[in-house]
């Protein structure tokens, strides 16, 4: 689809306050500009986000499926071998839909970082975690407590999590799990809330574990595209996201457990969850746009009323985040900016030493990328989201074209609060 | 021996004209450790058990002028001399790469160092008269040309000021020279003298106000905001450092050494005058937009202490005058080089503008760390070196004066206050993302302040390397001094006489 040739004609322009990018879009564009420049830096990071992902959907599993509710889950962050060459879903031959034309197993080059680490150097894993040069797997955690905390966002996966057949089958698994254990048997027994909000929580690990084994092979095949010069603008990349949204919709979200050997199915296949609803949109408007407020940022005194009352309200997401104040204490993306400075690509480390403090800002120079690229991603999203609910951009029919625009209009609304940081990426000198 | 802190500067400016402009900071950095390294040889070689003279040089040059050659250094000055050769390293090492006429700059710098150097050891008034001078037309020169905005209306103010200081104080040396009918102007010679105390007082009084101006005290400091926030930062490094000391030396030395009768009957009301002082810079500094213009009123504070310690007269005070010389030359030379960073890496001074510097990627977080050390050794907190010298000031002077030490003690409680308000403002709080895009700093740009910083730090948690020098010394002065007349007795003689002060000494007594 190209977006130039489209008529503008049949709609008055938008007297938005961002109408230059509601044009953009209803034109079939991204919300991040279309340069050359800001197409290396978000497929660039899309690969340096990739690598940590690829582990992040890995331990997020086996902590749903493995570690489950052990009390004191010390190695949660060590994967076991065989999860290590878990086949992904959508990658390598075996794959139920073949995204990525990789591998299925862990990426090459992730499977070095956690041999050798940023020391270079093979040494036990126990070392390398205790001098902390590991993934930081706390980043992933977060997102998916960010969910968890931010219940009803639509869907019926979080519905379900209140149901008495979700807490029946959860009390299958925790009394299975526990057997032989009087003690916590016991304490279940006295209080059985304590262990089902425990098994809801580990519930939204699988779901965010299967939302980026899905991720990371899109992004994976995205860099080698445009390695291959097969993606070359940014609407181009925002379409094989949306393309590869649509074609991963109907995967199914579950929560199984193992326990010796026997497969616990807390929430079953059967059930119909779906990627999209269940896991993908909670996903975005929990990550992207809510969070929590930073700690370093801002003050949770309740008299200083800083933090919203409610949750609809919060907006402390990638989109509206301060990158500057990375590396600093209480400031939650450093983990994942860390995370994704070890796997770089050398057009990305070339490009930003040429920049700002070259070596030395590195982690916000990509910080910024990357809300960009989360910028594109989101633009993705609401692209799927207006072709899933309304009407074709190249509609005749002025009335859908109009809904079309509505609601595009509504969603950047959500960008005219001061911390939104459309403005800034519209700049080019914005780094 | 001590010649060759005089002379090799000054020679090193000269020779510093002819070479290539590539070299020329590193030949005036070279010129200045060695000057350095000398210097610390020859503290290892002073004997600090003896309070007299030592490492004399004699020369006879204008006998008829009673001017004569006459080096030496006791505890008094061999801490400022040591504190002289430090800075100017420092200053030399904290200018741009790029200083636009780098002959002259580090000629003059060099020159300025020198000269210092010889006030201190001039043991001779005239010959201390004509070292005073030499700095003055370099330092007219370092602020006129290598300055800020309103440079050239800030050096006039300073040349004019400390040209008045000199001749105020030329007068007080001929009118003791001539008055006394003394063949010479050899210090020793002069010591005894026994001239009537009125006319003791009077002379004094010159000498006070002449170096009351280079301290500065307070009626008489409106040169210095002008003057500190036109220069650069190697400059102010200089000023701040070096030169305010020159003030307090002279006053210690020509009028506290040479009247010890009229010194201690003007004692209280200088003391009232340093809590003035004191409180005036401190408060001044609270209200200020600027941060060089803040340090530069707390150099104002800072200094009233000494002048507390000197009217004091203790021996404990003595000792601490000495330190407090010594640690707020370190102290402001630290800050005038951060501010300078800042300055240069930021583009502002303002209050207003500044925030956040303390972000550890996008900041200058090495900086503001060692801001806030600079502040907090300013503001007296222990563990570094301005608390210990605070600390002896205050020991030393309660006992004399109680009500001016408890001013000053609530004059370093808002020294804690600006402090808190300027590293509230700079260090701390948010980026602002639109101008956040500062250059780094590199690692020449740090070493000063490193160097400093360990110094601060070493010398507030083992501060005898810090007073041993000078201890024998300050009590010999005082010994020297005392005899005549005991303090508290002057005091109650003066409070016959003097209301104002009679209303001080009663509140002491309750």
């Amino acid at each position: 689809m190209t977006f130039t040739t489209l008529p503008q004609t049949i709609l008055s322009p938008s007297t938005h306050e961002f109408s230059g990018i509601i044009h953009r879009l209803e034109a079939g564009g991204s919300m991040l500009p279309d340069t050359p420049e800001n197409l290396m830096q978000i497929i660039g990071i899309y690969k340096a986000y990739a690598v940590p992902m690829d582990f992040y959907w890995r331990d997020l599993l086996y902590i749903a499926e493995h570690v489950f509710l052990n009390p004191l889950p010390a190695f949660k962050y060590f994967l076991p071998q065989e999860y290590l060459d878990l086949h992904n879903h959508y990658a390598g031959d075996d794959a139920d839909l073949r995204i990525w034309r990789g591998e299925a197993t862990v990426h090459p080059e992730l499977l070095e970082f956690i041999e050798k680490g940023e020391l270079k150097q093979k040494l036990p894993k126990l070392f390398h975690h205790l001098s902390h040069d590991r993934v930081n797997m706390e980043f992933a955690e977060a997102c998916m407590r960010a969910m968890f905390w931010h219940r009803g966002m639509g869907g019926q996966f979080d519905p379900y999590l209140d149901t008495d057949e979700y807490k029946a089958n959860a009390d299958r698994a925790i009394r299975a799990y526990f057997q032989g254990n009087p003690v916590m048997l016991g304490l279940y027994k006295m209080f059985p809330d304590m262990f089902l909000e425990q098994v809801r929580e580990l519930s939204y690990y699988a779901n965010l574990g299967l939302f980026w084994e899905v991720m990371a092979p899109v992004f994976f095949e995205m860099s080698d595209l445009y390695d291959e010069g097969k993606l070359t603008t940014v609407p181009e990349a925002m379409n094989f996201l949306v393309n590869g949204i649509f074609a991963i919709a109907g995967r199914p979200i579950y929560h199984h457990v193992y326990i010796r050997g026997e497969c616990y199915e807390i929430i079953p296949k059967s059930k119909g969850f779906m990627w999209l609803y269940e896991a993908a949109l909670p996903y975005v408007e929990a990550v992207f746009y809510r969070t929590s407020p930073f700690r370093g940022t801002k003050s949770y005194n309740a008299q200083a009323k800083q933090v919203p009352g409610e949750q609809d309200d919060f907006h402390y997401g990638i989109l509206y985040a301060d990158v500057f104040p990375v590396g600093s204490a209480g400031i939650p993306p450093t983990l994942l900016m860390q995370d994704m400075l070890h796997f770089l690509p050398p057009y990305l480390l070339d490009y930003y030493k040429q920049y700002c403090r070259g070596d030395d800002d590195l982690l916000i120079q990509l910080g910024i990328s990357f809300q960009r690229s989360m910028y594109n991603v989101t633009s993705a999203v609401i692209q799927a989201l207006r072709t899933a609910l309304l009407y074709p951009l190249d509609d005749p029919n002025p009335k859908h074209l109009m809904a079309n625009r509505q609601f595009f209009e509504m969603q950047i609304d959500r960008f005219k609060r001061p911390e939104a940081r459309l403005r800034d990426i519209q700049r080019q000198d914005y780094r | 021996m001590l010649s060759t802190l005089i002379w090799f500067p000054v020679l090193g400016a000269i020779a510093i004209t002819v070479l290539p402009v590539r070299q020329l900071k590193l030949a005036a950095l070279t010129i200045s450790g060695l000057i350095l390294l000398w210097t610390l040889w020859i503290a290892t070689q002073f004997d600090y058990t003896n309070p007299l003279l030592q490492l004399s040089e004699y020369l006879p040059w204008l006998e008829s002028l009673g001017l004569n050659y006459q080096l030496g250094v006791d505890g008094l000055s061999l801490p400022l001399l040591v504190l002289n050769s430090l800075l100017t390293w420092i200053a030399i090492f904290s200018s741009q790469e790029e200083t636009q006429r780098p002959r002259l700059f580090y000629s003059l710098v060099l020159l300025v160092s020198g000269a210092v150097a010889g006030a201190f050891l001039a043991q001779n008034l005239l010959l201390f008269f004509l070292f005073y001078e030499m700095e003055l037309v370099p330092f007219y020169l370092l602020i006129s040309i290598w300055g800020g905005e309103k440079r050239n209306y800030a050096a006039t103010k300073f040349l004019l000021y400390t040209a008045l200081s000199g001749a105020l104080i030329l007068v007080a040396f001929l009118g003791l020279v001539w008055l006394q009918g003394a063949s010479s102007f050899a210090y020793e010679a002069l010591m005894g003298q026994s001239l009537p105390l009125w006319l003791q007082i009077v002379l004094l009084s010159f000498i006070i106000i002449g170096f009351g101006i280079k301290i500065p005290l307070v009626p008489l400091h409106t040169w210095l905001p002008d003057t500190y926030v036109a220069a650069s930062a190697p400059v102010a490094i200089l000023l701040g450092g070096v030169l305010a000391k020159l003030g307090t030396y002279g006053i210690f030395r020509f009028g506290f050494g040479l009247f010890p009768q009229a010194w201690a009957t003007l004692a209280p009301g200088l003391a009232t005058w340093a809590a003035i002082s004191v409180l005036y810079g401190s408060t001044i500094a609270i209200a200020q937009k600027d941060i060089k213009r803040m340090v530069a009123y707390s150099s104002i504070g800072h200094m009233g202490y000494i002048l507390l310690a000197g009217a004091a007269a203790t021996p404990l005070s003595l000792v601490g005058a000495v330190a407090q010389m010594v640690a707020h030359g370190l102290i402001l030379a630290i800050l005038f080089h951060l501010v300078g960073v800042i300055e240069t890496k930021v583009g502002t001074r303002e209050l207003d503008v500044l925030n956040g510097l303390m972000n550890p990627i996008r900041g200058l977080p090495l900086v503001s760390a060692l801001l806030v050390l600079g502040g907090m050794a300013s503001a007296g907190i222990p563990g570094l070196v301005g608390f210990v010298s605070e600390f002896l000031v205050f020991q030393g002077s309660y006992s004399v004066f109680p009500l001016q030490t408890l001013l000053c003690v609530v004059g370093t409680g808002l020294t804690a206050v600006y402090f808190v308000i300027l590293l509230n403002r700079t260090c701390f709080g948010k980026l602002d993302n639109s101008i956040a895009y500062f250059p780094k700093v590199e690692w020449r740009e740090r070493i000063p302040a490193l160097v400093l910083a360990i110094t601060i730090f070493f010398l507030g948690i083992q501060p005898s390397w810090l007073v041993r020098w000078s201890e024998p010394t300050t009590t010999a002065m005082v010994a020297a001094a005392v005899p005549p007349l005991t303090q508290p007795a002057i005091a109650q003689d003066l409070s016959k006489k003097l209301p104002f002060i009679s209303g001080l000494s009663s509140l002491e007594k309750q």
